[in-house]
């Protein structure tokens, strides 16, 4: 059946909408991009330069190397990748045992789960960084992951999915003599697949993204996280800043979270699909 | 409501919860308590000495003008993001929501700006606006010649300036959640209402806003986290609070007290007035969630 | 021959030994915030003492800028983490003193019994960081204020580009006329508006605080909303409503206005200097602060930051740390570090050695910071400068306050007035504590 000429002429309004949207949108990063692509002097050149020039390479090099952006490169891909990790498997264990066994006080426990969405760094900053300097942990990767391996969102997450699976996949198990930890790892992880990709993308991003905490707790350029790295680059001349590297920089810290999201964007909106059907 | 699965095994459960628990307790809960106890003295920079102030640092910072204009610049700061960035998003997302080709593709080029973190965004939108070699500066001196617009000697322009670029980074995230929120609205209801008549006004007022409230509410709260919190990032890069405390939000306050002016009583006593401003939003957020569930069913 | 064996195997098992304890690095560690070109200073000098010190192994490291390195400082030293030595900002002497957490310097040489001369130092320096005539910190990198100009800018003025202006009077005169040439839209910028108004009392011997500035007992008061700080303002606002002054923002974006010839003059930190002329593709000139005539004269504060020495350090820590000061005191040294940074040498060698290489001659932008303070009063506590416990915060509040005069949010008696009872509410608190 042939669109009518309204319907034809609506969507391609939206089209345009839509790419005009996608444009404006994406406008800033592709300023950026260019910048990164320049010389010292071009980038301050009035008017402004919108077409990309011939440093690209030139500059990551300077911020990989003498900003040393690789090491901090490093760092950040340890953290992200440890914390997203350990989050899942512990949040995975949490909410099987909130949804799979009746046990004393498991109301309560919950609930306390759930506060830490009220906890956020700054309410407790200053006595969770004097426990770090207690812990001698400052300046390692010990307090850059350990306090972020607890998420509401995941306990949440795989608490919903988890209620929604038969209760005869966990009886079979047992008919099989298969224990719940056996059922758990063969079973239901393998089910979550979605739902772990999800909380990987959001827990990846999240760590990767982190600003306050790494600022605070580490005291040297080995430790140091990428967003750090930019803070230093923009802060650290005297005069004026070299915006065609610092750019690069930003390029540097832009691709691993995209790469993320773009990998596992299918699963990302599916988790997010499953979350909203409350 | 949860069935015993597994039964038989009565310890196995506290093993599970214990690891996310221990973190929880030591790392959150703790510290937290600790930051209230700390919101009553008064120490020295290097701790050797405590006084016992009572609610006096509370005092303090309720009859602090310089505290209190935080707390405007803060509410101005949220209510921008929240107003302007969940009205674009959800334009965004009801255009995305069509029937056309392509959809794919829009998605994951308007929803990207998510993985940007608030640093890289507050450093492209620092390039942007830098006074004397940015692009809008330039711009706006090709409108009004001679005028150069300095956002770093201009608090509002600075507000306003934070206020955008925080907006920008947050919408992929909205857009994400109202879109999964707009799917999830059955198409019988606004195909019964466009057979009633209704007009596509009527359909978003009376259709669409109410069943997309659960993801509405939730995004109000994720939005405020956001605001509130991760911004720091972006603030820090930017305009470090200035100029002249324009942009100095509650949270770059404190880490200003709490790390530069080595005042921990004082940073404490803010820590725990944001908590009680989280706690608040959060159990209305809760309060309306299950409310509007209920009625949404 | 047994006995012989014998006797060489003692002697080589003593031999090893004492092999091994020389080989024995005594290990230090040093927190800093020099970044930048500075940082590769800092990293030559470390390299070079630890080549020329083989049993000492000295690890400098940036830990981020004075404040937080500052704060990483304090959390380190309650957990018993800090590093021997410390570089912290001036304005965090009195909480240095106060801290309990540091050796004087002045105490040091006795400790390891060696004997030290400090009137090698150039004193306005050490004066600073003095406290009845004891040194407890040791200087570093030490700067203070100057007027920077655009001598092509003033020629194209029509004023002579070897007679930069010597009074405020003058620079408003000069700045009207470089603005009506049209050279430029504003004459005059700086940054960092505390410190320069600070700047501005020390150097008409004005006290900015009570108990003489705070240097004998704890300050309790300030006195800059008094008639010298309105004066002050006073011009800085009307200044700003001409147009002549163009407020720079909180740190060193003046520089860039500076650089790029949007603005003639510019006062800023004299640590600025090598990085100016590299930016600059005119000819830099430099001159001392503006005078408010009529006023006494004092001398220029010195800004920066020192050293401090960390208290419970192991005998071999202290005797490693002390070998470091003691390099650093080495007019090569010095020399270098003056040359890389644009900080002034702390001690009188390395500044005659300079003098005599023809280093000032060769340049004499390098030369005018030193003639400020080495041609000021270094006799009265105004002169050098205020010392005040909670000074970082006070600083805020005085930019707070300068920001409001300059953009007419406010008058500079208001503003004033306002910044002093948030400053002597914070100084009473800070007295309270200690």
């Amino acid at each position: 059946m042939k669109k009518p000429d309204r319907n034809r002429r609506l969507a391609l309004l939206t089209h345009l909408a839509l790419i005009a949207l996608v444009v404006v949108l994406a406008f800033p990063v592709y300023y950026a991009l260019v910048t990164s692509t320049l010389s010292f002097r071009e980038a301050y050149q009035y008017p402004p330069k919108l077409l990309p020039g011939g440093e690209f390479w030139h500059n990551i090099h300077e911020a990989w190397v003498r900003a040393k952006f690789a090491r901090l490169f490093f760092n950040s891909t340890v953290i992200s990748l440890s914390v997203a990790l350990v989050k899942i498997i512990l949040s995975l264990l949490a909410a099987f045992a909130y949804t799979h066994f009746r046990f004393r006080g498991a109301g309560l426990l919950f609930a306390l789960s759930m506060i830490t969405q009220m906890l956020p760094l700054p309410v407790r900053i200053l006595p969770t960084y004097q426990l770090m300097a207690d812990f001698h942990w400052i300046n390692t990767y010990y307090a850059l992951t350990v306090p972020f391996f607890a998420s509401t969102t995941g306990i949440l997450l795989f608490r919903q999915f988890f209620l929604t699976v038969p209760r005869e996949l966990s009886d079979a198990a047992r008919v099989d003599g298969a224990g719940p930890m056996r059922y758990f790892w063969q079973i239901l992880v393998p089910l979550s697949r979605t739902n772990i990709a999800a909380l990987f993308v959001i827990e990846f991003i999240f760590m990767w993204s982190q600003y306050l905490w790494p600022l605070i707790v580490t005291n040297t350029a080995d430790m140091r996280v990428v967003q750090i790295g930019l803070k230093m680059l923009i802060a650290s001349e005297q005069i004026a800043p070299e915006w065609n590297v610092i750019m690069a920089g930003t390029v540097i810290a832009m691709v691993p979270p995209l790469l993320v999201l773009v990998l596992l964007r299918k699963s990302f909106a599916q988790g997010i699909a499953m979350q909203s059907e409350k | 409501m949860i069935e015993e699965r597994f039964p038989g095994h009565p310890i196995l459960p506290y093993l599970l919860v214990l690891p996310s628990l221990l973190v929880i307790f030591v790392f959150l809960i703790v510290p937290f308590a600790e930051s209230v106890w700390g919101s009553f003295f008064v120490s020295s920079f290097f701790g050797s000495k405590t006084v016992f102030v009572g609610l006096s640092n509370y005092l303090e910072l309720f009859t602090s003008p310089d505290y209190l204009h935080s707390v405007v610049v803060t509410l101005l700061f949220s209510s921008f993001v929240v107003l302007v960035g969940l009205s674009a998003s959800l334009g965004i997302a009801m255009l995305l929501n069509q029937k056309i080709g392509g959809l794919g593709i829009y998605q994951i080029a308007l929803v990207w700006t998510y993985s940007i973190s608030p640093a890289v965004a507050g450093t492209i939108w620092a390039l942007l606006f830098a006074p004397a070699t940015g692009l809008v500066p330039w711009l706006v001196s090709l409108v009004a010649p001679g005028y150069t617009l300095n956002w770093m000697t201009n608090g509002p322009l600075a507000l306003f300036v934070v206020s955008l670029a925080a907006t920008w980074k947050m919408l992929g995230y909205n857009i994400v959640f109202f879109l999964a929120g707009l799917q999830n609205i059955p198409d019988e209801l606004t195909d019964a209402a466009r057979v009633d008549g209704a007009g596509p006004w009527l359909t978003f007022r009376y259709i669409t806003l109410p069943m997309l409230s659960p993801t509405t509410t939730f995004l109000l709260f994720m939005n405020m986290l956001y605001a509130f919190f991760q911004v720091f990032g972006l603030i820090d890069i930017m305009t470090q609070g200035g100029p002249g405390d324009a942009t100095n939000l509650l949270v770059y306050n404190l880490y200003r007290d709490a790390f530069i002016h080595l005042d921990s009583g004082r940073a404490n006593a803010q820590s725990v007035i944001i908590f009680i401003v989280i706690a608040l939003a959060a159990m209305l957020q809760l309060r309306a969630a299950t409310r509007k569930a209920v009625y949404a069913r | 021959m047994k006995k012989g064996i014998r006797i060489g195997l003692a002697a080589l098992l003593a031999l090893t030994l004492f092999g091994t304890a020389l080989a024995k690095k005594v290990e230090i560690t040093w927190w800093h915030a020099m970044s930048g070109s500075r940082l590769k200073v800092v990293e030559a000098i470390v390299n070079e003492f630890n080549e020329t010190h083989p049993n000492i192994k000295l690890n400098a490291l940036y830990t981020g800028k004075y404040a937080e390195t500052l704060t990483k400082y304090v959390a380190a030293y309650r957990t018993g983490t800090a590093p021997n030595l410390v570089q912290v900002y001036e304005v965090g002497t009195q909480t240095m003193l106060d801290s309990g957490a540091i050796v004087p310097v002045y105490k040091i040489p006795g400790m390891l019994g060696q004997k030290w001369d400090w009137a090698q130092y150039v004193i306005p320096i050490t004066n600073y960081y003095s406290t009845n005539g004891n040194l407890w910190s040791m200087p570093f990198n030490s700067s203070t204020a100057m007027l920077y100009y655009n001598k092509d800018l003033f020629k194209k003025a029509g004023l002579d580009p070897n007679k930069p202006p010597r009074t405020w009077k003058e620079v408003e005169e000069y700045g009207k006329k470089l603005i009506a040439s049209g050279a430029v839209k504003h004459a005059l910028s700086f940054g960092w508006p505390g410190w320069i108004f600070e700047q501005m009392f020390a150097y008409h011997n004005q006290l900015f605080a009570d108990h003489d500035n705070g240097r004998n007992g704890r300050a309790q008061k300030v006195l800059f909303n008094g008639p010298f700080g309105q004066m002050v303002l006073d011009t800085w606002a009307r200044l700003a409503k001409e147009g002549v002054f163009l407020y720079g923002g909180p740190e060193y974006s003046a520089n860039t206005a500076f650089v790029s010839g949007q603005i003639a003059m510019l006062i800023q930190s004299t640590s600025s200097l090598a990085g100016i002329e590299k930016g600059a593709n005119f000819k830099v000139g430099t001159t001392f602060l503006p005078r408010f005539e009529g006023y006494p004269r004092g001398n220029s504060v010195i800004g920066g930051g020192s050293l401090w020495v960390t208290k419970g350090q192991s005998k071999e820590e202290l005797a490693a740390v002390w070998e470091f000061l003691k390099f650093l005191a080495r007019e090569d040294t010095a020399v270098q570090w003056h040359k890389g940074t644009g900080y002034f040498p702390t001690v009188n060698n390395a500044v005659q050695e300079l003098l005599n290489e023809g280093w000032f001659s060769k340049d004499q932008n390098y030369l005018t910071a030193f003639l400020q303070i080495l041609s000021g009063r270094r006799d009265t506590p105004a002169a050098t400068g205020v010392r005040l416990g909670p000074f970082v915060q006070i600083r805020e509040i005085e930019r707070a306050a300068i920001e409001k005069a300059v953009s007419g949010a406010a008058t500079p008696k208001q503003a004033l007035d306002e910044a002093a009872a948030k400053a002597n509410q914070l100084l009473a608190q800070y007295n309270k504590l200690h």
